[in-house]
Formats: structure tokens, C-alpha cells, sequence
């Protein structure tokens, strides 16, 4: 077998199966979490749940990551709550940004938009991926996160760094032939796709749904979420 | 009588000595041969110039004999070579090297020309090259492609039998190509997958660049010797880096400068087109060094995607304006539903099962202190 096939097998059938199962385990697991069982709200509607939801994201995604002093979080851990912003915010700006993400958007769901320029997402790729290994360096020495850390935190850990560190590679055309670290990019990236229903990296769609709910909680107790 | 050297050959025909010592710097530099490892690995010394090693070579050696057959082709490769601009070089191999058989562009017909195959593959046993053009086809015995009532695995068998290397050109020769796409009805494969006891070398594209198979046929000649394969059996003086590797247009893709379409701003400023489709990342062909047409251009120059047509399957690797980046398999709409439907009802079967528990337990709870019957409990049940 020669990295041609490699590659054409990781483009195919691997990256399609572990579609299949990133598609079946996440809503497996949404609904597992949505059937918990709902405790019954008796508080009135004082508020605006819409209006609880809006500031909710507001603050939480848009205003506080920027003005991260006036949190309790940045001022309890700099480190993490910087290195863990910038994180998602090369994440989110590559995979949104980077121009081969935008084509793998475009094959599945149609849309395309403007790529950034390839510097840019090569500075955010290169700043994510030091972010990432600060966080390691972080958890490997900080005593109280080494007595919480266990496999599944590893796993999740190794399997977001691949993709990263082979994309990069990849977009610079480092070190590898083309074809190889292609496929050891998808292959990674089907390893995170089969991962993520199982572990805790669902929380990028998890998240969403709790900000949400919170925002409309507090909104309907009129109270700032 | 002893066999003529090809200078001698040459010469009979006209050529001046200038002349050829000129198609012996033109061979020498489309080999790359001061760079070539061959030329190190024979122990030959390059000075004082790489031609010299050439010309030593033509004045001394025989003429090889080449049979070029055809299988499940277009004969665009052969089209490629006869119309090829670096004329001195096809002139070379097709009159003085020489080809002795060929089936396109012979002018004898019918069982003439099987004779003459027949003929050929006897007297030259052991010494001539085999060229074949088009993909043998392997279903139902090769019934699919017969030539003079012979089916081409028995042809090609025989032919490979007495070949000192066999040069597949074209992708469908090497991989099968297009009669190989899904659901490749015929059964066609590579001629390397058929014949493994002859060294044979992958010349791949739609068609062969010219001057890449002449250029392989030239390098057995002057080494005596095949050119050093990569892993899918192609030379790689030729296919040694990617069309990307060598892109006009690279600086563009570093710079992150990209065409959209094919009639819009980037288009005409000649940006560079990996987000139409380019498969030159992956694909490993001289266009972009040799290019066509005597080095005026290639696909790519000219506004085009590279298509990776000297790539295995390149007819099946995902849609030729489709993104490289993007999956080959794809779930649509309704399998995409299906798959959450499942997702869904697992989860809610499992929710539904540990309810149930909930409830059992929940009621175990409330009424600790009566212990339930046997009789009872399977009344509940």
C-alpha cells in the first residue's frame, strides 16, 4: 500500500465512516442529555427570555473574552483563560477562514464565502497550536489539574493537537511529501470526529444549548445572566 | 554483418555531426543527467560534459527495437508523441531507434500486421522495448479488447515474454485509467498489476508528456538501464516533484491569492487555482518543468485545474472543479437525517429503558418498609 491509496482511502471511506459516526453519536448523545428530565420552572415570566439569551451570548462570547479583567475567571487562572481564548479563536478563525476548510464547507453544505489570506490563518494556526501546548505544559505541571487529569483528558488532548499540527504542516509544506501528511491529516481528523461524541469535546455543541438555556433562565427572571 | 550503430545510422540519413551532437546536449539536459544518479551508479565520468556520455552511447550501441501496442485507449498518447514539437527528439524514436510495430501508425493492416508482430517479437527476443499504450482488461478472459481474433492478456503475455522493459505509457496503461473508473465494466488494470516477472516503468498522463516517454525510452538506451522509480514505478527524473512543486502560479497559493471563478478578477491576474479544483499538490508530472508544446505552456499556465491525470484513479478521486480538501464520499441529505434518526432513537430507547428504572427504583423508595411479594412484584412486571 503507497500513500496514494493511503490517501485516496482516508479522503473515502475512512473520513465517510467516521462522519457516520461523528453524525449517530452526537445526536445519540444530545438526546440523552435532553431525556435527563427537565425539572419543572414554577418561577413567572418577569422577563424577556429572548432578551436573557441575547446578553447571554453577548457577554459570553463577544464582550468578556475581550475585557476578560472584569471576570472572575481571568482573574482566578491568567494562563488558562488566555491561552484557552486564543485557542478557540485560532480554531474558529482556521477552520473557518483557512481556504481548503472553506472548499470541505462548500462540498458539504454548499456555502462559500471569502477565505482570510494565508499568512493570516497561518499566524492563528501557528498561535493555536503554541496555546495548545502551553495548556499541556500547564497540565503536566500544575499540582492541583495533575490530580484531575485522567486518560480521557489525554485523549482529548492528543487528538486536537494532530489535526492541527499536521494542517499546519500541510499548509506550509514542511518537512513532508504532500500526499503523506495530507492523509495523516485526515486521519486524524477522522480519530477526533470518532472521539468527539465519546468524549468531552461535545461541549462545542453542548455549549450552545446551556448558554442558551441559562440566558433564557435568567431572562425570565429578569436578572443579568 | 554487424548490427549499425545509431550515429552510423544517423549519419547514413543526413544527419550532420553538428546536428547531433546537438540532440546529444538536447537528450543530456531533458535527462537531467549531471544530476542523474545513474550516471554516478554506472561509474561513468561527466567530464568534460554530459553529452559526451550520450554521444558515447549512440555511436556504440544498436538500434532498440520498440513494439508499441494498444489496448483499451484513445491513442492520444500516440497522437501526443507524433504531433510532438521537439521534433528531432520523436523523429529519434520514431524512425531511428526504431519503433517496429506499431499498431496506430503502421501502414501495414489486418494479418499483415499480426505477421509482423509475430516477426518482430521473434527476431528481436530478449532486446526490444515493449510500449504499451491503453489498459489490458482482465474480465471474462480479456474478451473485451481482441485484436486479430487474440484476446490482449495473451497478446501482452506474449509480447512481455521476450521484452528486455516494458514502458507503460499513459494512465490508462499504468493504472488502468479511464476504462478503470468505477464501475470499470472491462476489468482494466495497470500492466504492472499483470506482469511482474519484467521490469516495467509507468509513464503516466492524459496523454504521456512526449518528450517523458521518449525521454525513458533514451535513458534505457544511453544507461543500458531503467531511470530510478518511485513507489508507483514512475522515473523520477520525470516525476521526482509535483506539478505544485514547479507551479507558475505558487507564489499566488503562498500568498494565498486564489480565483474564484473562471472569468473573475483573479482569473485574469492569473491567481492561483486551488479553489477551482487544482489537483497539482498531489499530482507528481513534469508539466510544469517539460510543459507542452516545446515548453510554451501547460494546463495550469493556460487557466486551467490540473486534473493530477498522471495520479492512480485520478477519474474517481473526487470531482475535477471540486476542491482537493474536500471528502470523496459525501453523505447527503437523506442519509444525513437517517443517521440522526438512529442517533436519536438510541438515545431516547436508552432514555426510555432508564426511566423505567427511575421509576422502579422511585417506588422501591417510597414504600420501603412493605416488602413486596413474589406474587406481587410479577403482577407489577
Amino acid at each position: 500500500m503507497n500513500w496514494t491509496e493511503i490517501l485516496s482511502f482516508s479522503r473515502g471511506p475512512l473520513l465517510h465512516i467516521s462522519m457516520i459516526i461523528f453524525v449517530v453519536g452526537m445526536s445519540y448523545r444530545l438526546v440523552r442529555v435532553v431525556l435527563l428530565g427537565w425539572e419543572r420552572d414554577r418561577a413567572s415570566n418577569k422577563g424577556s427570555k429572548l432578551k436573557g439569551v441575547v446578553i447571554n451570548y453577548l457577554k459570553g462570547l463577544i464582550i468578556l473574552p475581550f475585557i476578560p479583567w472584569v471576570g472572575r475567571t481571568f482573574r482566578r487562572n491568567e494562563l488558562t483563560f488566555i491561552a484557552g481564548g486564543l485557542f478557540h479563536l485560532s480554531l474558529f478563525v482556521v477552520l473557518a477562514f483557512g481556504t481548503a476548510h472553506i472548499l470541505v464547507w462548500k462540498s458539504l453544505f454548499g456555502l462559500s464565502w471569502k477565505p482570510l489570506p494565508t499568512p493570516v490563518v497561518s499566524f492563528f494556526s501557528s498561535v493555536g497550536i503554541i496555546s495548545l501546548i502551553i495548556l499541556l505544559v500547564n497540565r503536566l505541571t500544575h499540582p492541583v489539574l495533575k490530580l484531575l487529569t485522567r486518560l480521557p483528558v489525554w485523549i482529548n488532548w492528543v487528538v486536537v493537537f494532530l489535526p492541527m499540527i499536521t494542517g499546519f504542516i500541510m499548509a506550509r509544506h514542511l518537512w513532508f511529501k504532500y500526499e503523506v501528511i495530507f492523509s495523516l491529516h485526515l486521519i486524524s481528523v477522522s480519530l477526533l470526529l470518532i472521539w468527539i461524541p465519546l468524549g468531552r469535546i461535545s461541549h462545542f455543541l453542548f455549549y450552545f444549548f446551556s448558554r442558551t438555556i441559562h440566558g433564557a433562565q435568567a431572562g425570565k427572571r429578569a436578572i443579568m445572566p | 554483418m554487424k548490427e549499425k550503430t545509431i550515429y552510423e545510422h544517423l549519419r547514413e540519413k543526413g544527419l550532420s555531426r553538428r546536428d547531433f551532437m546537438k540532440l546529444c546536449g538536447t537528450i543530456a539536459g531533458m535527462l537531467g543527467l549531471e544530476f542523474s544518479p545513474p550516471v554516478k551508479a554506472l561509474g561513468k565520468v561527466l567530464n568534460p560534459s554530459p553529452e559526451e556520455v550520450v554521444a558515447q552511447a549512440l555511436k556504440t550501441k544498436p538500434r532498440v527495437p520498440i513494439i508499441w501496442l494498444e489496448f483499451q485507449d484513445c491513442a492520444g498518447c500516440t497522437e501526443a508523441i507524433s504531433r510532438s514539437s521537439s521534433p528531432l527528439l520523436s523523429r529519434l524514436v520514431l524512425e531511428d531507434i526504431a519503433i517496429e510495430y506499431h499498431e496506430t501508425l503502421m501502414a501495414a493492416a489486418g494479418f499483415q500486421a499480426e505477421k509482423a508482430r509475430e516477426e518482430c517479437l521473434k527476431r528481436y527476443y530478449g532486446k526490444y522495448v515493449l510500449v504499451v499504450e491503453g489498459s489490458p482488461t482482465t474480465a471474462d478472459d480479456g474478451i473485451y479488447c481482441t485484436v486479430g481474433g487474440k484476446s490482449n492478456l495473451e497478446i501482452l503475455k506474449e509480447s512481455a515474454a521476450g521484452a528486455a522493459a516494458i514502458i507503460a505509457t499513459g494512465n490508462c496503461a499504468c493504472f488502468g485509467g479511464i476504462p478503470a473508473a468505477r464501475p470499470n465494466p472491462t476489468g482494466a488494470v495497470g500492466v504492472a498489476d499483470l506482469i511482474k516477472d519484467r521490469p516495467v516503468v509507468n509513464i503516466p498522463g492524459c496523454p504521456a508528456i512526449p518528450e517523458v516517454t521518449t525521454g525513458t525510452i533514451l535513458h534505457f538506451l544511453v544507461m543500458g538501464q531503467l531511470p530510478a522509480l518511485d513507489s508507483l514505478k514512475r522515473p523520477l527524473p520525470f516525476y521526482g516533484h509535483t506539478v505544485h512543486d514547479h507551479c507558475l502560479r505558487r507564489p499566488f497559493y503562498e500568498a494565498g491569492k486564489f480565483v474564484g471563478s473562471f472569468d473573475d478578477e483573479g482569473a485574469r491576474k492569473g491567481y492561483c487555482l486551488y479553489k477551482l479544483g487544482c489537483k497539482g499538490p498531489t499530482t507528481y508530472n513534469a508539466c510544469a518543468g517539460l510543459k507542452w508544446e516545446r515548453g510554451l505552456s501547460y494546463p495550469v499556465q493556460s487557466g486551467h485545474p490540473c486534473l493530477g491525470c498522471s495520479e492512480p484513479h485520478f477519474w474517481d478521486g473526487g470531482g475535477f472543479y471540486e476542491g482537493q480538501s474536500a471528502p470523496t464520499m459525501k453523505l447527503d441529505k437523506g442519509s444525513t437525517a437517517t443517521l440522526i434518526g438512529a442517533g436519536t432513537a438510541l438515545g431516547a430507547a436508552l432514555a426510555g429503558v432508564n426511566a423505567v428504572k427511575k421509576t422502579r427504583a422511585r417506588k422501591a423508595v417510597v414504600k420501603p418498609e412493605q416488602p413486596v411479594s413474589p406474587a406481587e412484584e410479577k403482577k407489577e412486571d
